[in-house]
Parts: structure tokens; C-alpha cells; sequence
């Protein structure tokens, strides 16, 4: 798939709604949930677009959640809303619901090679997010108190 | 500036407290909205303890007296609207431009009528969180390349699913129970189309589904809270991480494999 293409663009369109329905349900209201739309239709865009000049997932993931964590601390500071609003729901399309799903099915039909390839997917896949939260987050911290003394 | 009495300011403290820590909210937050809390109402010197269980609040009236109270914090759910709107009447208070409160001898009732009027105010009516649970798996069906066909399905699932998650979040089950149902569910119902429906593939239609479950606020919390130093609620939102995961990768293996010795 090539990025930048109408493909692209629907798959962005589909991460925007997905996150948008999410905000709802966590009751999230007014403008504010264009905005966190707006993030999560980045953040899959931006996975997919380095993924493909890449080719490796890891980095991507690490790239595209750096992106949107940047995204929410510029934005929620903006609009007056808690950073960790924005971050849980930016985050989610690449939480990796889907390997863990594929790890569960491969351990049930008895292919444990498989199964044990999507576990470790599941967890390198958290593991960066959380690498990648911890730093825009310590960064920020770190500006912030820099920004203070001078 | 207000100065009330050491009693009343624990109690507006411990209440912005509770309402930020059962809507979800990472714990370096609340302990950092209370002490603005207590500053503001003339107690520059309180310390704070908050876990995500629980709360611990000591303010001391210069060397007259120290007021200490605990707060133990149940029916923990996701609302990032409260969260919102808590933290802009904390901010609130701090500058002198604001509308919201009074100034002068009133302040404290009217912070403490905004921070009641926040808790009981009404959360979206309940189908449009059932659309929206519907909507969410829906997308995320097609985004993980899903045809116009399985949308529809795991609207369907997505839709029944969060209306049902209301019924069990009744029921006197914990987290771990309550997330294995609902994948439990999500796999029966998909299951159950797909014996009518032709031309569809499941893989889409769960993960789909199970993107509604997944622990995204825990994580989140779990390293916020960690790398803010508070090392206690980082580990505790880290294991809930880690139930909430185990809790669906249980339900929905076991539905699988029931279906799969029933003879489908």
C-alpha cells in the first residue's frame, strides 16, 4: 500500500471515527472530541506511512506514538484539558488488541510457535508505547521546569 | 484570599480528590489538584498520599493543629469528561479572572456546589454509548482491513456488546470477570453470525470488537504514574493492565474453545 494515496486517506477517515466513538463512550464532550479524533486518525496514519518507508513495526509504533504525544501535550494545553485525556485516547489504535487476539487463537488450535511470535508481538508493541509515552512525557516535564527558571 | 476552617478544606480537597480518582485520572494529577486546593483556600502546607484505592490527606494549620483523613475510593470508571471539567474549576480557582466562583466569603460554597453539580451531572443517554461502542468496533474492524459486510456484523457486536456491559457492570463481579464475559460475548455473538452470514471473516470482526476492551487508560496511567515517581500506583494501574489483558484473552480462548468442542 502506498502512503498518501486514497487508501491512506480512508484509513484515516476510519481511525478518526473509531476514536471519536471511543471519546464518546468515555464521556468526553464538546470540541474536544474532534480533537482526539483528529490524534487518532494521526497517529494510524502516521504508523502506516513510516511503516512503509521503514518496513519495521517497532519503529513505526515508536515514531507515530512520539507524534501524537507531542500532539496531545501541545493541544490539551490549548484547550484546557488534562494531558492523560488526550494521551489514553490517541494511544489506542495501536494498542495491540489484534495480536493478542491472533496469539490466543494460534495457543487455542494447539500452534505454539505462532502463538508464542504474537505474544512477544503483543508485548515489544507495549512495551514501545510506554517507552515512547515515558519520553515525551519526562521531556515535557523536563522543558517545562527549564522554561520556569529562565 | 478565603481562609476556612482546617475541617471544611479537607473536605472540599478530599472531594475534588475523589471525583478526579474514580473518573480515572492519573495520580500525580489529583495529588497536585488537592494541594492547589488547599493553597487556595489558605493552607499552603498539606501533604497527599493518593493511591488509585485510595486517598490520604494531612493539612496543617501552621503549628496549631494537623487535620489527617483517609479516603478509601470504589466504582472506579473511565469519564474523561469529569476529569476535564474538575481540573478547568481547580484552575479556576487560581486565577482571579474567573467567573465561575465568587470572590470573598462565598468561594468555598460555590466550589463546593460546582464540584457536586460536576458529580451528578447526567453522562450521555444510553444509546448513544451503546452507537458509539458499535461505531468503535465497527471502525476498527475496517481498519484492520475488514469489507462493508463485516462492518456491519461487528457494529452489531460492538452495539449489543456495550449494551450488555452495563447489565454485568451491575452484577458483583470484578474487573477480571467482567472483561472475560464481555470478550466471551464478543466471541459467541460473532460465532453465532457467522453460522447464518456467509463470506465473512472473524479474525476482523473480534479483534474489532476486543479494540472496545483493550486496557488503554491503565497503560497510560501505569506510565504517567511511574515516571512521575509515585512507583505505588504505577505498579498497581500495571497489574490492572495486566488482569484487564489476562481477563480477556480468558474469556474469549475459553468461548473458542467451547465453540470448537461443540462440533462447529
Amino acid at each position: 500500500m502506498r502512503p498518501w494515496d486514497n487508501l491512506t486517506l480512508m484509513q484515516f477517515a476510519w481511525a478518526f471515527l473509531a476514536i471519536i466513538g471511543f471519546s464518546l463512550r468515555s464521556n468526553l464532550k464538546g470540541f474536544r472530541v474532534l480533537l482526539t479524533g483528529l490524534g487518532g486518525g494521526l497517529c494510524w496514519a502516521s504508523y502506516l506511512i513510516v511503516l512503509f518507508y521503514t518496513k519495521s513495526m517497532l519503529l513505526s509504533v515508536f515514531l507515530a506514538i512520539i507524534l501524537v504525544c507531542i500532539y496531545s501535550e501541545v493541544v490539551a494545553r490549548r484547550v484546557a484539558t488534562p494531558v492523560s485525556v488526550f494521551v489514553i485516547c490517541v494511544i489506542i489504535p495501536l494498542v495491540p488488541g489484534r495480536s493478542l487476539y491472533y496469539a490466543m487463537r494460534a495457543y487455542i488450535s494447539g500452534e505454539s510457535g505462532l502463538a508464542s511470535r504474537h505474544i512477544f508481538d503483543t508485548l515489544m508493541i507495549a512495551g514501545t508505547i510506554a517507552m515512547a509515552i515515558a519520553i515525551v512525557a519526562s521531556a515535557t516535564s523536563l522543558l517545562l521546569k527549564l522554561k520556569h527558571r529562565f | 484570599m478565603q481562609k476556612i476552617k482546617v475541617q471544611e478544606c479537607s473536605k472540599l480537597a478530599l472531594e475534588t480528590g475523589r471525583i478526579m480518582l474514580q473518573s480515572g485520572s492519573s495520580t500525580n494529577r489529583v495529588e497536585a489538584m488537592m494541594h492547589t486546593v488547599c493553597r487556595s483556600f489558605g493552607y499552603p502546607d498539606s501533604d497527599s498520599f493518593v493511591t488509585p484505592t485510595g486517598i490520604f490527606l494531612s493539612i496543617s494549620d501552621g503549628d496549631q493543629q494537623i487535620a489527617t483523613q483517609i479516603k478509601r475510593v470504589d466504582q472506579r470508571r473511565i469519564d474523561l469528561g469529569k476529569i476535564t471539567q474538575v481540573s478547568q474549576v481547580v484552575n479556576c480557582l487560581q486565577s482571579e479572572s474567573c467567573g465561575k466562583l465568587r470572590h470573598g466569603e462565598g468561594r468555598s460554597r460555590d466550589f463546593l456546589m460546582e464540584l457536586q453539580r460536576i458529580d451528578a451531572e447526567r453522562n450521555y443517554p444510553m444509546w448513544v454509548t451503546n452507537l458509539c461502542g458499535g461505531a468503535t468496533s465497527g471502525f476498527f474492524c475496517l481498519l484492520f482491513g475488514g469489507s462493508w459486510m463485516e462492518f456491519a456484523v461487528a457494529f452489531l457486536i460492538g452495539l449489543l456488546v456495550s449494551a450488555s456491559l452495563k447489565y454485568i457492570s451491575r452484577l458483583p463481579v470484578n474487573n477480571f470477570l467482567l472483561n472475560a464475559l464481555a470478550s466471551a460475548l464478543i466471541v459467541l455473538l460473532a460465532k453465532t453470525i457467522d453460522t447464518w452470514v456467509p463470506h465473512i471473516r472473524l479474525d476482523t470482526i473480534i479483534s474489532g470488537g476486543i479494540m472496545i476492551l483493550v486496557p488503554g487508560l491503565a497503560l497510560t496511567n501505569a506510565i504517567r504514574d511511574t515516571m512521575s515517581g509515585d512507583l505505588v500506583s504505577g505498579t498497581a494501574r500495571g497489574v490492572e493492565a495486566l488482569m484487564i489483558t489476562s481477563g480477556i484473552v480468558a474469556g474469549s480462548g475459553a468461548m473458542l474453545k467451547i465453540w470448537a468442542l461443540w462440533g462447529y
